[in-house]
């Protein structure tokens, strides 16, 4: 059933973060229940509005009075914090709705994570929240938390509210979410709002990304998700938050398996997985994934605390050579350079800095080194106009004043320069204090080097994804869908789930895909003709419906060159075919000129459960899923998508015309990709279509589609 | 037993695990919803109904009882 409220649009989430009086329906006073604690964090928490505790079996709880039913509270309420078990939710929402409360959240468990029957139960509190125009989030879920001190709603059963920060959580698992709470307590991160969604029967991570759009409290978005209900949905939102607030979203996307690929009939099918394509549309979308709460939160303090770069060039502040070479090697693996500093800068490092002092980046000042020495030599590379950022590394000597280097370098981090500075104190028990200083003073800080590297260039690159102009995908005006899907409506009527090879280049051919002149042949002297009249080197290949990998069977022979080579090679095609698919009917043997010296790239498409149609573009040939050096695009792929897809692989140097080879026709593949993005989004019947090889020539002159295949 | 009677115990014992008058009990007020059982309190009724009526009944089946009548009914069906 369609959502009847557009997604992110008209939900109430105002009322959801700020409510003006909050009831929580189903409580009881039994300490240490879910019913009970989550009463009790609002009401301890200092929400600032009246709470109404809803219990029918209690008449006072914790000196406030009861009520029977949320009808009987006479004041108007705005939030609903349902914590009935969920056997009578509905009756709590229904009536919620009938005493005109707009938001409500539903904690309680036994929904859709428990089964069929708990199914229903969701749907029926989606029906009544449609029919009351409510909105809730949930069910199952942790509760919700607005650190905002206009409100102070800690409407969840955590154990301690977190601080108040510019970092929103949103999160699919409400465990995760208590730990979250507890990991960023320890680095005093602060969070603007935390939610914890549930089975977002209602309200989705989509209809919150659209909300913190618009959060003036809220800088960075973190979430956790199980799930892609919505993929373009979700993609869209993203990037409308992106490109509408310049806000980063940082996820972890758990689920990573790869069971759907394995029952895949193409190469494309067995390439995309359900990871694979989430990564690519993650990434299309502009959204940054993290493998772990560490990685994210690394992220996430480095975007909220401090400037974004504006370029590549660090400056490594050390007192220890050994690290500085290891924050080195990281941020040169993370595509960053060291910065080369000014004469000016050079002068001020002699000027102040001991005679053993390494003045050349990474900077060392050395073991012995006081704050007083990091002052200068973060301040002087800061100020140098060749510096990007700084990265300050510290380790625990016994002269070491940590608190006060720590003093220094928040000092610097918060000196307006407009760059980052970052800072990795690295031990553990020594370092400690220091560490809470820079983490109390929001100085991003980092365990070890390699991911505050990792960090600066995550920042780096979010920097760059938001002020890069966004190329829309290309549409062909000369493609025939209708031709397109009448072939494929033909195959599915027909009870099909494959496309002869003839067929599938008509698909290609209606939407301009370029294909080799053809013929299809069904004797050996017919196949002498038709190679004569096309022009030698021609190519066979065995055409059956039955036969999808041709060559694993002894169906394609390459490059025959005269009548006598035709006939052999048409009758050699037969015998070895017959040989190991006795069963498989032939329809004939197709005959193609054959292309040399061309480059072999392969081009795909597949449905996606999540994000629809899914286009792959890598290298090609017989060894694509060992080589597995593809990318992806969620259809319609943008023209700069398309760009980057040909650019990230390994194939790409090949084709640009690495050593001294003519360069490609690049342009030539990427209309191709383009042409099929347009035929992915026309033809949902086509469930995995293969371009293996697309044989590209060079610059100017185009290339040929040499094999395709098409799965209903 | 008839019915009336069934009601009638039922009621008290629910009076007696919720802490509240049997008078105010309706015959389709829901134990969660209208009368605030809580889990327990749900297996306390359970074990204090098979105590009353000297009967052993399906647990899981017993704890999924909503209303008053829905356990005056799902009591009826183990006596005699």
């Amino acid at each position: 059933m369609p959502d009847p409220i557009a997604p992110g649009k008209k939900h109430h989430l105002d009322q959801v973060f700020y409510p003006k009086s909050v009831a929580v329906v189903g409580t009881t006073s039994v300490v240490g229940t879910v019913p009970y604690d989550i009463f009790a964090n609002i009401v301890r928490d200092k929400f600032q509005g009246p709470v109404y505790p809803v219990s029918p079996g209690t008449r006072v709880i914790d000196c406030f009075k009861t009520y029977k039913y949320v009808k009987d509270i006479s004041d108007p309420v705005d939030l609903a914090v349902v914590v009935f078990p969920s056997s009578v939710c509905h009756l709590a929402l229904e009536q919620c709705g009938e005493i005109g409360v707009k938001a409500a959240l539903i904690i309680s468990a036994g929904f859709r994570e428990v089964g069929e029957e708990g199914l229903k139960r969701e749907q029926r509190l989606k029906a009544i929240a449609d029919r009351y125009g409510m909105s809730f989030i949930g069910p199952n879920c942790l509760g919700v938390i607005n650190t905002d001190p206009a409100v102070r709603l800690d409407a969840s059963f955590a154990r301690k509210m977190p601080i108040e920060g510019r970092i929103a959580f949103l999160s699919q698992s409400g465990a995760l979410c208590t730990a979250v709470l507890d990991f960023a307590q320890a680095r005093q991160i602060g969070f603007s709002k935390f939610v914890s969604f549930g089975n977002k029967a209602d309200v989705s991570e989509i209809d919150l990304l659209y909300y913190l759009k618009d959060d003036p409290k809220t800088a960075v978005i973190v979430m956790y998700l199980e799930e892609v209900r919505d993929g373009p949905a979700l993609m869209a939102a993203a990037q409308e938050v992106i490109r509408g607030s310049g806000k980063p979203i940082l996820l972890i996307k758990s689920g990573r398996t790869r069971s759907g690929a394995a029952a895949a009939a193409s190469h494309t099918g067995s390439l995309a997985g359900s990871d694979e394509v989430c990564d690519a549309a993650l990434r299309q979308a502009g959204i940054i994934r993290c493998h772990s709460i560490q990685e994210m939160f690394d992220t996430a303090i480095a975007m909220v605390y401090q400037p974004l770069p504006k370029g590549n060039r660090v400056a490594i502040v050390t007192n220890a050579g050994g690290p500085g070479v290891l924050a080195t090697d990281a941020a040169i693996d993370d595509g960053l350079v060291l910065a080369k500093f000014s004469d000016e800068t050079t002068a001020k490092f002699k000027r102040f800095l001991p005679a053993t002092a390494n003045i050349k980046n990474p900077v060392d000042v050395i073991g012995d080194a006081r704050a007083d020495r990091y002052q200068v030599a973060l301040g002087a590379a800061m100020a140098d106009p060749g510096v990007d950022g700084a990265m300050v590394i510290v380790t625990p000597q016994s002269m070491t004043d940590l608190e006060a280097i720590a003093d220094a370098v928040s000092q610097q981090a918060h000196h307006g320069a407009g760059k980052p500075v970052y800072a990795s104190f690295m031990g553990e028990a020594d370092v400690a204090r220091g560490i809470g200083i820079l983490q109390g003073r929001q100085v991003p800080h980092y365990a070890q080097p390699e991911s505050m590297c990792r960090s600066f260039a995550t920042a780096l690159r979010f920097r760059v994804l938001r002020e890069a102009g966004h190329a829309p995908p290309v549409t062909f005006d000369d493609v025939d869908p209708a031709k397109a899907r009448e072939i494929l409506a033909a195959a599915a009527g027909a009870g099909r789930t494959h496309l002869s090879e003839v067929e599938a280049e008509k698909v290609l051919a209606a939407y301009g895909l370029p294909l080799l002149a053809s013929r299809v042949v069904a004797s050996a002297d017919a196949a002498a003709g038709a190679a004569a009249e096309l022009g030698y080197p021609v190519v066979m290949k065995v055409l059956s419906e039955d036969i999808v990998h041709k060559v694993d069977v002894g169906g394609v022979v390459l490059g025959i060159d005269g009548d006598q080579a035709a006939r052999a090679a048409f009758a050699a095609i037969m015998s070895q075919v017959a040989a190991r698919c006795p069963d498989a009917r032939i329809d004939g043997v197709l005959v193609q000129p054959m292309i040399v010296g061309a480059e072999e790239v392969i081009l795909g498409l597949k449905r996606d459960a999540s994000f629809g149609p899914v286009v792959l573009f890598g290298l090609g040939g017989t060894f694509v899923e060992i080589l597995r050096d593809v990318s992806f695009g969620i259809a319609p792929v943008p023209a700069d998508r398309v760009r980057a897809m040909v650019r990230e692989t390994r194939a790409y140097p090949k084709l640009a015309g690495a050593r001294g080879q003519k360069p490609r026709d690049i342009a030539g593949v990427e209309a191709c990709i383009q042409r099929l993005s347009q035929l992915g989004v026309d033809c949902p019947q086509i469930k995995e279509l293969d371009i293996n090889p697309l044989l590209v020539l060079n610059e100017g002159e185009g290339g040929f589609v040499a094999d395709a295949r098409i799965m209903l | 037993m008839d019915r009336q009677e069934i009601a009638g115990r039922v009621k008290k014992v629910i009076g007696r695990v919720l802490k509240m008058d049997p008078a105010v009990i309706g015959d389709d007020d829901n134990l969660i919803f209208d009368l605030g059982a809580d889990s327990m309190q749900s297996v306390q009724l359970v074990a204090s109904f098979e105590q009353e009526f000297d009967i052993e009944m399906a647990e899981d089946k017993a704890l999924q009882v909503q209303s008053v009548s829905g356990a005056v009914d799902f009591i009826a069906g183990y006596l005699p």
